[in-house]
């Protein structure tokens, strides 16, 4: 058996549009459940468990998801994608928020940026989630702190 | 038993309080008949081979400010000189932390191993700068060195792990061990306040000291960490190879973010194989690590037990001489069964 957690985006319709493809080439489907609360930011996790298939049809169920924008986190015990909330405090935007947030989706995607800015000339708070794969987060933690440095950003990470 | 205590300051006559309050206590559970053969502090030493009476010492210090004065006993005998030429079984470290050179509580406990005494501590400073060589000093003068007052005040955490979770293998430890910052956040938090405002509040209030600076920037919390990373995981670092960031840039702006997102912020000491550091994280305001006020709370992530949490006060005079009272039984019993 294999299991695929994974990340669907809480609107009518998106359970079927996952479980339809994998079904749909041949995989049996096994269960899926609920693995939890709804993620804060409107994502739902469910776990679906499929039967032994080979690699290559498991990557292609694989690819096939992820082009239709279904987050795959993680397959029987790997971990593939994580996502992780980052607080930034500094002039966050004054320091190029573009050029901050394409040096960061290098290595994943930020999605959900919030701002916050209390006075022109204080110091300003961002949150980001950022989508990554598990083994890209050590070149992404050198990445921030190369940003850290050179902005004078504070980066509050959740990890 | 017989001990020296080295500094009679809050933590000194914290321990001379348990003392004196556990005293039939200790001597109805365990047999001990605990005595305080000398107590030092910058004036000089007061000495009774037969034990002295820890409420006129108390009494004396809360007077007169030196326990030279204490009646008929005051010496001007150096710290240095007592410890080598008063016999005793152990002496209680509890100077002032200096975590820039350790000094003088690493002579001090260098002296008393030489002289053949145990060690109680609940100084930072040489533990965090020093570690390998005061426990290699130890074992070359075959002395029991206990410290766990050192890191979480009364909350159980280097004992914890070396005995009751024994056999196990500690892969990661992650706390929030500095309860001035903690107290802070949780105020800047909860009454959206900013930092300046909650600091100058928490100083009126005794919660942090004139010269904030060890707590704020992270510091302390490095040196307890490093303390954790080398006796519960058998690393050999100091406090330099710690990457320190402290809570100054923190504003209330940044903690609603965090709760919108479901997180709050603390200043979380963590390692790990990989990992040193102490910085501000966000943690899952569902988290057990989300403690509030000045508590402390430490997680022990293990191969068996997974993951264990403490939560404790992290100081506070009779707190932590809680955990200098317990290292003292344990070096009882130990010597006892010798």
């Amino acid at each position: 058996m294999i299991t695929l957690d994974l990340e669907l985006k809480d609107v009518p319709g998106e359970l079927i549009r996952a479980l339809t493809p994998i079904s749909n080439m041949g995989v049996n489907i096994f269960s899926v459940i609920h693995l939890r609360e709804k993620k804060t930011d409107g994502r739902v996790p469910v776990r679906v468990v499929i039967n032994d298939i080979d690699n290559e049809l498991l990557t292609n169920v694989i690819n096939k998801l992820e082009e239709m924008d279904i987050v795959i986190t993680k397959v029987n015990e790997t971990i593939r994608k994580t996502d992780i909330d980052i607080v930034v405090v500094g002039h966050v935007v004054d320091t190029d928020v573009r050029d901050t947030i394409d040096r960061l989706n290098k290595y994943g995607i930020v999605v959900d940026l919030d701002l916050s800015m209390p006075d022109p000339f204080k110091e300003s708070s961002a949150r980001m989630k950022v989508i990554i794969e598990t083994d890209k987060l050590k070149d992404f933690c050198n990445e921030l702190d190369k940003i850290s440095k050179e902005k004078n950003l504070l980066f509050i990470k959740s990890f | 038993m017989k001990i020296i205590l080295v500094g009679f300051g809050v933590i000194g006559k914290g321990v001379a309080k348990v003392i004196e309050s556990k005293k039939e206590y200790l001597k109805s559970k365990y047999g001990m008949d605990l005595k305080v053969v000398a107590i030092c502090d910058r004036s000089g030493s007061a000495i009774d081979e037969n034990g002295l009476d820890l409420k006129t010492a108390l009494k004396i210090k809360e007077e007169t400010g030196k326990i030279i004065n204490y009646p008929e006993k005051g010496t001007n005998l150096s710290i240095i000189e007592t410890i080598r030429s008063i016999d005793a079984d152990a002496i209680v470290e509890a100077t002032p932390t200096n975590i820039e050179t350790g000094e003088p509580a690493k002579t001090h406990i260098i002296e008393a191993f030489k002289s053949g005494k145990h060690v109680i501590t609940a100084n930072k400073g040489p533990l965090a700068l020093y570690f390998k060589e005061l426990m290699d000093c130890a074992t070359k003068h075959d002395r029991i060195f206990r410290y766990e007052a050192s890191v979480g005040g009364a909350m159980p955490i280097i004992n914890l792990a070396r005995d009751t979770l024994a056999g196990n293998e500690i892969k990661e430890i992650k706390g929030i061990l500095n309860g001035t910052t903690n107290y802070i956040l949780t105020k800047m938090e909860k009454e959206k306040l900013d930092f300046d405002t909650v600091l100058k509040e928490a100083q009126e209030l005794g919660i942090a000291e004139t010269n904030p600076h060890q707590d704020i920037s992270g510091l302390d919390t490095a040196a307890k960490i490093v303390i954790l990373a080398n006796s519960i995981m058998n690393k050999n670092v100091s406090i330099k190879d710690v990457k320190v960031e402290g809570i100054t840039r923190i504003t209330p702006e940044a903690l609603t973010m965090a709760n919108k997102s479901g997180y709050t912020i603390k200043l979380i000491g963590e390692v790990n194989k990989n990992k040193l550091e102490v910085s501000p994280k966000l943690i899952p305001i569902d988290d057990p690590m989300n403690v509030k006020g000045s508590l402390n709370v430490a997680m022990l992530n293990t191969d068996l037990a997974k993951e264990v949490v403490v939560v404790g006060r992290g100081a506070g005079d009779i707190e932590t001489s809680s955990a200098i009272l317990s290292d003292i039984i344990s070096v009882y019993l130990r010597i006892k069964n010798e």
